[in-house]
């Protein structure tokens, strides 16, 4: 049972809180909980979209655990990838937007350079990194010709691939994640810092003990995004590998996509699709738990 | 005192070397990108790479605008976007501070709901929304990309404010209670302008978001007239043979306003907090 | 005066956007004329001309074509059809049995009948495509056909005979182990052949050649283990057992698209390739010599060539089916066809094999009797039809790993056919289930 103080306050708090997320729930009702459901009916079924849907049970399920060797590979291949990446951007983000974060004369030209990344999305950045990556003419391989270090095969080696793409999403640091905890870092009072100052402390005493604090709620937002997306890549696998050379970059996203489209198997890909649902569920709600332990919010309390 | 003048300046030379790097790492590809949108198709992939092009092809910006009706495009992708920003920052920070200063019965577990619809690929979401969309009649039409950004923008969004709205003191909130004042005028009066680096954010994230989206208008679009500047950048690519001279400047014409808008954002973002040792 | 200019900024704005949004489409003129909307992909910078033409010709009927971009175009074609408002006319390459069993495509049977269309005018690996089941969903409107190529150049520098290329495969692999070349680093500087780099495999080539039986006839069995496609396999075994993958992998990453093409920058001196090169090779490399030859052949065997079909269908539900025809139709006729090769820098042939043998066809380019010869032995690239894609996907994977010397060929086809065995009985049982249930309403 909810245990309510009765008093004019909560009241007031429970009628305006659910009136104003009202706007959500509606919408999640349209366009989240009704393709939720029709995506997990369609899982259970056999459908290509345009003809009817045939109810097969749990088989796509049954199929995909114990029979689909693309499963397991796309699983994997998914996983390592997130793992490398997600610490990498994080902490990259952070720090750029610390350095970005110095009243020093210009630092608007800078910020608007370091916002590329974000400009340069989906087939086009794809398509320059094909080109960077290039073992014979691209850029990173003449740059290490140029210091006698022979380069690898990159997109083109198995064991080179994923961490190709690694690479090139570090590259995306910039942009909108820089400005996220740059937003976060103006809403720092000056004080704190100025009291470290005080005490004697250098760079490393004020980002330790106040901005990554203070900035806990935001770091572990995009924890949790960036695991969530991650989990998701899709566009650069599309563009730049279709999943070889040997299926070292097939993506979990892009074997559904294949699933989806290109097959027209689209019950079996809402299978998919719901068993990342639920793997991703797992690994937010570990992420929440273990959050009480360094995540610190000043104002409300959760 | 001349010794704490030395360190500023070592430490601000410190910083412009950091800085001066890191400006190297990004705009290297960009200034590729520049670098072959005024290229001959020939001299794109060149054993070694070369950065100036032996005859500069303007032309080749001309050639954007006579292939796909480019003015067109840019006005419907900037009305579009417009309407989803609108939408998605008026709504989605109401429902953020709906989960993040008020409290009522089943916040939490709706929270998590919030989340989990992030964790849907888009793929399998695609088919039934857009059966949805066919029998209320709003196919081949700017409806389904902008109308449902009004209902809570996106889970994204209401993550992210929520979280920059966890951090405003409660006490702020609580003494504007007992003052009486309406939730709805302490959204307004006090949460909203103390975000405002945040709805910056919002604001711009959501704008790259749009200008960059490709499936939304091509499932829901069919007239050429209707066309937005992402699907015009996809008529470069052919089966065979992709020019990318031409994909490039039409890149380079899509992602200037990107950093425009950028740049004008950025008063949001106060320039920063100043070195020790200075009074503001 | 600032909050009154804010209010009223606000308002205009939000005056445009709800303009922008709730403005009713124009409608067409009320002219009477028939408006058909064709959807074609966006290769090409002009109008195609049997578009012009018809236009021209046909007073009641206006074609209106909408480039599509090319990665999409399917997906757009798809969600169109479930909108139940589909063009009324779409331009595909995939085959045409994975749109028919979708019930995508409206049957073209009874126009047929109705007009006695002569469908023999086509080259019969195209018109088998068109059918599934028993009715017939398309009609082709390009193909195209692949020759040996091969560069007299660098013959002639290898000390071979440039007037004598190669006729069966085991003289392709001795003419290429004259043909390398290496820089003094030892990275591949010319190579003589490459069967795995190119828009066809050679090895389903050979396959084909050596009468492989991939789908069986009820097309329920998928049979990869035969012994020509093994065979293939250990050419192909054989051909790279010489290299080391990853210098060869190296030597293809430097390729690209036109200049930079293998052949065309005289990196590779035998290639086949498809109908389109010839006029690329005017394009962007005029001094290359090269001949252009059947494709060789294992010995006792005749030649075998690929052959795609580009086609043009009437979607399910679309309104206006014997205008859509009647442009069909007139597309596929053998003047029309012939013009506009001549007039059209298009890269692919005619399906029309009346326009195809006809002198004037033959005399725009030198190597066309031999595309056009190769054309009635080609087989198209849709072995499987009901799963394509999974059957190209496990194909290519198996090729992959082969040459890597991860699997035996037999152990590698063998996978592949396992897993597209299963796709393929999934698909059969859906598809059986639907007609089943259509049967009963």
């Amino acid at each position: 049972m909810i245990h309510f103080k009765i008093n004019k306050f909560n009241k007031q708090q429970a009628v305006f809180g659910i009136l104003f997320m009202m706007p959500w729930f509606i919408g999640f009702i349209i366009f989240g909980l009704y393709p939720m459901i029709m995506s997990i009916y369609y899982s259970l079924c056999r459908y290509d979209v345009l003809r009817i849907p045939q109810f097969i049970g749990f088989g796509n399920y049954e199929k995909l655990i114990f029979e689909d060797p693309y499963f397991w590979i796309s699983i994997s291949n998914t996983l390592v990838y997130t793992v490398l990446r997600v610490p990498l951007c994080i902490i990259g983000s952070l720090l750029l937007a610390v350095l970005v974060n110095n009243a020093v004369r210009g630092v608007k030209f800078f910020r608007t350079i370091y916002f590329i990344p974000s400009i340069v999305t989906g087939v086009v950045l794809s398509v320059v990194w094909l080109w960077m990556f290039n073992p014979q003419f691209g850029l990173i391989n003449s740059f290490l010709a140029y210091m006698g270090i022979p380069g690898p095969l990159w997109l083109l080696d198995p064991n080179w691939s994923k961490p190709s793409m690694v690479l090139m999403s570090v590259w995306s640091i910039g942009g909108g994640r820089m400005l996220v905890f740059l937003a976060a870092l103006q809403g720092v009072p000056k004080h704190l810092f100025e009291a470290v100052d005080i005490d004697g402390g250098g760079w490393w005493a004020k980002f330790k003990n106040i901005t990554i604090p203070m900035l806990s709620p935001v770091i572990f937002l995009w924890s949790v995004l960036e695991i969530i997306f991650s989990l998701q890549v899709f566009v650069e696998a599309y563009i730049m590998t279709q999943g070889g050379p040997l299926n070292s970059t097939m993506f979990y996203n892009l074997y559904l996509y294949n699933k989806a489209f290109n097959d027209f198997e689209m019950g079996y890909a809402s299978a998919l699709a719901w068993l990342l649902l639920v793997i991703s569920l797992i690994i937010t709600v570990i992420q929440f738990r273990l959050s009480k332990r360094w995540v610190h919010y000043d104002g409300v309390t959760k | 005192m001349k010794t704490q003048t030395n360190r500023k300046i070592i430490k601000s030379t410190f910083i412009y070397l950091l800085l001066s790097i890191f400006a190297l790492f990004f705009i290297i590809p960009f200034l590729w990108i520049l670098s072959t949108s005024l290229k001959g198709d020939a001299q794109i992939f060149t054993i070694p790479p070369q950065w100036i092009p032996e005859t500069f092809h303007w032309d080749n910006y001309s050639k954007v605008f006579d292939r796909i009706p480019f003015l067109l495009y840019v006005k419907n992708s900037v009305f579009v976007s417009a309407i989803i920003i609108t939408g998605t920052v008026l709504s989605s920070s109401i429902v953020a501070y709906s989960f993040a200063c008020l409290n009522w019965p089943g916040r939490n577990f709706l929270f998590i709901i919030v989340l989990a619809s992030m964790m849907l690929p888009i793929q399998v979401i695609m088919i039934p929304v857009f059966v949805f969309f066919k029998e209320i009649g709003w196919l081949n039409s700017f409806k389904p990309l902008t109308l449902p950004s009004f209902l809570g923008g996106s889970a994204f969004s209401i993550f992210l404010l929520r979280q920059f709205f966890l951090s405003i003191p409660r006490d702020l909130l609580d003494s504007a209670r007992i003052d009486g004042c309406s939730e709805f005028r302490i959204y307004w009066n006090i949460v909203l302008p103390n975000a405002k680096p945040a709805l910056a954010t919002v604001a711009i994230l959501t704008f790259m978001f749009s200008w960059n989206d490709f499936l939304g208008p091509l499932i829901y679009l069919s007239d050429q007239a209707k066309g937005t500047i992402a699907l015009g950048l996809g008529m470069f690519v052919g089966q065979y043979v992709t020019e990318w001279s031409l994909l490039m400047a039409a890149s380079m014409l899509m992602m200037l306003p990107m950093l425009l808008i950028f740049f004008v954002f950025q008063k949001y973002f106060i320039q920063g907090f100043i070195m020790s040792g200075l009074k503001d | 005066m600032k909050q009154i200019i804010k209010i009223v900024l606000s308002l205009a704005v939000l005056i445009a956007m709800g303009l922008f949004l709730f403005m009713p489409d124009s409608k067409p003129p009320n002219d009477g004329k028939i408006r058909l909307k064709y959807w074609m992909v966006s290769a090409m910078k002009e109008q195609p001309f049997h578009v012009t033409e018809f236009n021209r010709t046909h007073e009641n009927i206006i074609v209106e074509p909408t480039p599509l971009p090319w990665n999409e175009h399917e997906k757009k074609i798809l969600t169109s059809i479930l909108s139940e408002n589909p063009p009324d006319l779409v331009f595909l390459v995939t085959p045409v049995a994975k749109w028919a069993t979708r019930l995508a495509l409206t049957p073209l049977d009874d126009l047929i009948k109705r007009d006695s269309f002569d469908s023999t005018i086509f080259f019969s690996a195209l018109w088998s495509e068109m059918r599934f089941k028993d009715n017939i969903y398309a009609l082709p409107l390009y193909s195209n056909s692949y020759a040996f190529f091969f560069n007299k150049k660098l013959f002639r520098e290898a000390g071979l005979d440039p007037e004598n290329p190669p006729k069966t495969w085991d003289d392709v692999l001795e003419y290429s182990s004259w043909l390398i070349k290496k820089d003094e680093k030892g990275n591949f500087k010319q190579m003589g052949f490459i069967p795995t780099y190119g828009n066809v495999q050679t090895s389903i080539i050979m396959a084909w050649e050596l009468g492989a039986q991939i789908l069986s006839i009820d097309g329920a069995k998928v049979n990869l283990t035969n012994q020509p496609t093994i065979e293939a396999f250990n050419w192909t075994v054989n051909f790279y057992s010489q290299f080391n993958i990853k210098d060869v992998s190296t030597f293809i990453a430097g390729f690209g698209f036109a200049e930079q093409h293998g052949f065309i920058s005289e990196k590779i001196a035998m290639m086949v390739l498809d109908n389109s090169f010839p006029d690329q090779i005017k394009l962007y490399n005029k001094n290359l010599d090269y001949g252009v030859a059947e494709i060789p052949t294992f010995k006792g065997y005749a030649p075998v060539s690929s052959t795609g079909s580009w086609w043009l269908a009437i979607p399910r539900g679309a309104k206006n089916k014997e205008a859509a025809w009647e442009f069909m139709k007139f597309a596929v006729q053998k003047n029309i066809q012939l013009t506009e090769a001549e007039r059209q820098k298009a890269l692919l042939f005619p399906s029309n094999k009346l326009t195809a043998n006809n002198p004037a066809f033959l005399s725009l380019n030198e190597s066309n009797k031999i595309f056009v010869d190769l054309l009635e032995h080609s087989k198209t690239p849709t072995v499987v039809p009901l799963v394509h894609d999974v059957f190209w996907r496990e194909y290519m994977g198996a090729q992959e790993r082969v040459v890597h010397k991860i699997q035996s060929p037999f152990d590698a086809l063998k996978q592949a056919e396992k897993t597209i065995q299963i796709h393929l009985d999934e698909t059969i049982e859906y598809d059986n289930y639907v007609r089943s249930q259509v049967s009963i309403k």
